[in-house]
C-alpha cells in the first residue's frame, strides 16, 4: 500500500511539473500580452512606455526563461503576484477555494441524490417505459444548456417567487447554482449507474444470490448496487476534480465568486501569474483526486488489492 | 395578561401627530445604494488601474487636482488655484486649505507631491504614465505644488481633471500593501474581489466639482458595488430590489426606457469615440479614394439606430464630442458622408465589380452592439463590391493582431474598428504619432502637427487640433463612427434621484437620494 502511494505521488508531482511547463509555453503562444490588454479602453501610453512596462514585468525575457523562473518559484511554494492588482496569487485562489469547493460538493451531492435513484430505476426496469423515461430525462439533462437552465431558475425562484436571492456567494445563494449543476450532472450519474447496474445484474453472483432465495430488494441493494457504485467512483471523482476547476458558466449566471470567474478574468487581462496559478491549482486538484480514487478503489474493491 | 387600552381620543391625537410630522405618509429616504456591474475593478490603486470599471471606483475614493465642466472648461479641484508660466513649462497649483484624507491626515502640497512622484515613477507601472506629459520635476513651496516640464504640454490641465489622474494620500502607499486612502466623497470599506466593493460616505467632504450640486457629504451613507456578470441576472436584481442601479444590456435599456418604473442613463461626456481605420500600406487601401469609398458606404445612422438601438449618436470627428476643440459641424465638412451610389461608382472606376469584388478582412473585437454594427457594415461594403470577411477576436488578441496587420505592406487588406476614450483630444497623439498604438502611425507631417498641438494652448491649440482632424479625415485614414460605444449605460428604479455620469463614464453619487 505504501509503495502504491509513493509511486502515485511521484507520478503526481511529475505530472504537475509537466503541466506547468506546457501551460507556461502555451499561454505565451496566445496573442496579446498584459500591457496591450491594459490599453484596451484608453490608450495613454507611448509604444516606448509600453515596452518599458513589459521589461519591468519581465515579459521581454525569452519564454523558456519566464517559464523556468516561474517553475523555480512554484517549487519554492511561491505562486507570485498578479500583474493588475499586485496581490499574491495564492491568496486570491485561497479566498475563492471555499466557494468553489462548496459549490462542487453541493452540485455533486444533488447530482448523486437525483441521478443514482434514477439510474437504479432505469436498470431494474430495463427496456420498459420507466427506463425510456429516465433516459429521456438523462438526454434532456445533458442537452439543456446550464446557462439557460440557470436563467430560468433565477426567473422562477428569485423573481417570480422571491424565495432566493439573484446574486452573491452566501449560503442561500448556493441553492440555485447547486440545483442547476446537479440537474446537469444527474443525467451523467443516472446513465453511469444504469449501465454499471445492468452489467452487474448479469453477473453470476447475482444469479447465485437469487438462487439462494434472497429477496429481490436484498439482491438489488446489497449485492448489485454496491459493486455498481464502485465503478461510479471514478466518474464521480473526475467530475468532482473538474468542478474544483470552477464552473465558469454557472458562476457567471449566479454571480458565484468562484475560481472559474477569476481564471477567465485573468485570461482576458493576460495576467500570466494568475492564469498559471489557476492551472497549477486545477492540475493539482485533478492529480490529487485521481490519486485518491486509485487508493479508494483499492480499499473498496478487495479484488484490486490482489492484482 | 396586561392589556393596553388607548382611548379614541388619544388615537385621534396620535394620528393627527403622524400626519403633521409626515411620519407615516412619506416614503423613507434610504441611506444605502447597491450598484450591480458586469465586471469588477482590476485594482483600486488609481495609479495602476486601467479599466473604466476600476477608475469608476477610484474616482469616488480619490479626487483630482482640477475638475472639468460640461463645456470642457477646467475648474478647481484639490487645487483651489493654478497658473502656468509664460513659456508653458512650469505650473503652480495652490492646494486647497482644509482638505483631509480619509485617515484624518491633512492633504497638503507635500502630500500632492508624494502622490505625483509615485504616479511618475516607472516602477509604479502606471498605464497612464505617458499622459502626465514631459514632467521633469516638482517642488513644494508652502501651499503650492510646482511642476516643471521639459516643454509646453497643452493637454496638461485637461489631463489633471481626468479620472486617470487621481491624487492619493501618502498613507495609501506608505506600506508595501496598497490601501485606498483618498480625499474623495466616499471612503473605502472593503473589497471582496469579483464579488463586492463597499464604500462609506466621507462626512468631511466638501465638493468643488461643477458637475455636482451637493456641496458637502454625499446624501448616501453606504455605497455597495456588486459584480453580477450576466445581464439578465443584473436586470433580475434590479427588478427584485437587490440592486438599485445596474448596467443594463442594450436590449434591456431600450425596454426600460419606455417603462415609467425605471430610468435609463446614458453618459453624455463619455469621451468615447468609435472609428474605422485601414491598413493603408496595403494596396488598394493605399489609395485615399478607395478608403473614402469604403467610408461613404458606411451607413452610420443604421449602426446607431439598429445595432445600438438608438442609444448612441453618430459622431463626425476622430475625437469624441464635448472634448476640447471638438466641432462636430466642422468635422462633418471634412469627412465622407453616406453615399453608397457614389462609392460604388468609385469602386467600379477602380475596376471592382460584382463578379470581381475587392476582397478584404473586417477585423474587429467583440463588444455588445459592435457585432451587429459589423454585420450591417459587411452588407454596406458588399453593396459597393467590397467582399468583407469578418474576423472577430477577443480584445487583447485583437490589438496584438492589428500590430502586425498595420505593419504589413502586402496581402489581404484590412478594415478595422476600434474605440478610444479620454478627456482631451491629445489621445490622437497616442494613436497616430509614429509608431503609434498598434503601429497606427502615419507620417512625419502628421507627427509634426501632433507634436505642435501639445506645445500650444487655447485657440491656437484648437486650430492645430482641427488641422489634424481635417488631415486624418480628408485623407480618409480614419472614418469616425459613433459615440459613445461601451459601458456607457446605467439603469435604476424610478426611486433613485440625482444620479449622474461624468467624464469617461465616471459615476457621480454625491447628489443621489433613494426612496424606498
Amino acid at each position: 500500500m505504501m509503495l502504491l502511494i509513493a509511486k502515485r505521488l511521484l507520478i503526481a508531482c511529475s505530472t504537475i511539473i509537466a503541466v506547468i511547463i506546457l501551460s507556461g509555453l502555451l499561454i505565451h503562444v496566445v496573442p496579446g500580452d498584459p500591457v496591450t490588454a491594459m490599453m484596451a479602453q484608453s490608450v495613454t501610453a507611448t509604444p516606448e512606455a509600453m515596452a518599458d512596462m513589459r521589461s519591468r514585468l519581465g515579459l521581454d525575457l525569452p519564454v523558456w526563461r519566464q517559464v523556468m523562473l516561474y517553475l523555480w518559484h512554484v517549487l519554492q511554494g511561491d505562486l507570485g503576484t498578479t500583474i493588475r492588482g499586485n496581490e499574491p496569487v495564492s491568496r486570491l485562489l485561497l479566498q475563492r477555494l471555499p466557494n468553489t469547493f462548496a459549490l462542487a460538493v453541493a452540485g455533486l451531492a444533488t447530482a448523486l441524490t437525483i441521478g443514482i435513484p434514477l439510474g437504479f430505476l432505469a436498470a431494474i426496469n430495463r427496456g420498459r417505459i420507466a427506463d425510456t423515461a429516465v433516459m429521456i430525462i438523462a438526454v434532456l439533462g445533458v442537452s439543456i444548456p446550464a446557462f439557460w437552465l440557470g436563467l430560468v431558475m433565477i426567473q422562477v425562484f428569485s423573481l417570480k417567487l422571491g424565495w432566493l436571492p439573484v446574486a452573491g456567494s452566501g449560503w442561500r445563494n448556493i441553492v440555485l447554482p447547486a440545483l442547476t449543476l446537479g440537474l446537469t450532472y444527474c443525467a451523467l450519474v443516472a446513465r453511469m449507474t444504469r449501465s454499471a447496474l445492468v452489467e452487474v445484474l448479469a453477473e453470476d453472483y447475482i444469479r447465485t444470490a437469487r438462487a439462494r432465495g434472497l429477496r429481490e430488494h436484498q439482491v438489488l441493494l446489497v449485492h448489485a448496487l454496491r459493486p455498481a457504485l464502485i465503478s461510479l467512483v471514478t466518474v464521480i471523482g473526475l467530475v468532482f476534480a473538474y468542478l474544483l476547476g470552477g464552473q465558469v458558466i454557472i458562476e457567471n449566471v449566479f454571480s458565484w465568486n468562484g475560481i472559474g470567474r477569476l481564471a477567465v478574468q485573468a485570461m482576458l487581462e493576460r495576467d500570466y501569474p494568475m492564469i498559471q496559478g489557476f492551472i497549477v491549482l486545477f492540475a493539482t486538484s485533478v492529480v490529487v483526486v485521481s490519486m485518491l480514487i486509485d487508493i479508494l478503489y483499492t480499499l473498496l474493491d478487495p479484488r484490486m488489492r490482489q492484482r | 395578561m396586561t392589556q393596553f387600552h388607548i382611548s379614541k381620543h388619544v388615537r385621534s391625537l396620535l394620528a393627527a401627530a403622524a400626519i403633521a410630522t409626515g411620519m407615516a405618509l412619506s416614503p423613507a429616504v434610504a441611506a444605502d445604494l447597491t450598484v450591480a456591474r458586469s465586471v469588477d475593478a482590476d485594482s483600486l490603486d488609481a495609479q495602476k488601474a486601467s479599466t473604466t470599471q476600476s477608475l469608476q471606483i477610484t474616482n469616488l475614493i480619490f479626487d483630482t487636482l482640477l475638475t472639468m465642466d460640461k463645456d470642457g472648461s477646467v475648474h478647481p479641484g484639490l487645487a483651489s488655484a493654478w497658473s502656468m508660466s509664460d513659456d508653458g513649462k512650469s505650473y503652480a497649483f495652490t492646494i486647497r486649505d482644509g482638505v483631509t484624507c480619509h485617515d484624518g491626515s491633512t492633504f497638503d502640497a507635500a502630500a500632492a507631491k508624494a502622490s505625483l512622484d509615485r504616479a511618475l515613477d516607472p516602477a509604479t507601472l502606471n498605464p497612464n504614465l505617458s499622459a502626465w506629459g514631459p514632467i521633469t520635476g516638482s517642488s513644494v513651496d508652502g501651499k503650492v505644488l510646482k511642476v516643471t516640464l521639459s516643454e509646453p504640454y497643452g493637454p496638461f490641465a485637461s489631463f489633471l481633471t481626468s479620472i486617470q489622474a487621481a491624487f492619493l494620500c501618502p498613507s495609501s502607499f506608505a506600506t508595501k500593501e496598497f490601501k485606498p486612502v483618498g480625499t474623495g466623497p466616499f471612503k473605502f470599506v472593503s473589497w471582496t474581489r469579483n464579488d463586492s466593493i463597499e464604500l462609506a460616505a466621507n462626512p468631511d467632504y466638501k465638493n468643488v466639482n461643477p458637475l455636482i450640486e451637493n456641496p458637502g457629504k454625499p446624501h448616501l451613507d453606504k455605497l455597495t458595488f456588486k459584480v453580477i456578470p450576466e445581464a439578465v441576472a443584473r436586470m433580475a436584481a434590479l427588478r427584485s430590489g437587490e440592486a438599485d442601479l445596474v448596467e443594463p444590456s442594450l436590449e434591456e435599456a431600450t425596454d426600460l426606457k419606455s417603462d415609467s418604473k425605471f430610468k435609463v442613463y446614458a453618459a453624455e461626456f463619455s469621451g468615447q469615440q468609435m472609428l474605422a481605420a485601414f491598413t493603408w500600406k496595403i494596396k488598394p487601401l493605399d489609395n485615399p479614394e478607395i478608403r473614402k469609398a469604403i467610408g461613404m458606404a458606411m451607413n452610420r445612422d443604421a449602426y446607431a439606430n439598429i445595432a445600438f438601438e438608438g442609444l448612441v449618436n453618430v459622431a463626425n470627428c476622430p475625437v469624441a464630442p464635448n472634448l476640447f476643440a471638438t466641432d462636430e459641424s466642422l468635422c462633418a465638412g471634412w469627412g465622407v458622408s453616406y453615399d453608397p451610389e457614389a462609392a460604388k461608382a468609385i469602386m467600379e472606376k477602380a475596376g471592382y465589380t460584382a463578379d470581381k469584388p475587392l476582397k478584404i478582412k473586417l477585423s474587429v473585437h467583440k463588444l455588445p452592439g459592435w457585432d451587429q454594427m459589423h454585420q450591417i457594415m459587411q452588407q454596406d461594403l458588399a453593396a459597393i463590391h467590397v467582399e468583407a470577411e469578418i474576423e472577430t477576436r477577443e480584445v487583447a488578441a485583437f490589438f496584438d493582431h492589428m500590430k502586425g496587420e498595420n505593419e504589413r505592406t502586402d496581402g489581404l487588406p484590412v478594415v478595422w474598428t476600434m474605440g478610444m476614450s479620454g478627456v482631451d483630444p491629445d489621445y490622437l497623439t497616442f494613436l497616430w504619432k509614429r509608431p503609434g498604438f498598434v503601429n497606427m502611425g502615419i507620417n512625419a507631417q502628421l507627427d509634426g502637427m501632433l507634436d505642435e498641438q501639445r506645445k500650444l494652448s487655447g485657440d491656437a491649440r484648437a486650430t492645430k487640433i482641427h488641422d489634424i482632424e481635417k488631415y486624418l479625415m480628408e485623407n480618409a485614414y480614419a472614418v469616425p463612427l459613433l459615440s459613445p460605444g461601451w459601458g456607457w449605460l446605467m439603469a435604476s428604479g424610478a426611486n433613485v434621484e440625482g444620479f449622474k455620469m461624468g467624464f469617461m463614464v465616471s459615476l457621480l453619487f454625491n447628489d443621489v437620494t433613494v426612496t424606498r
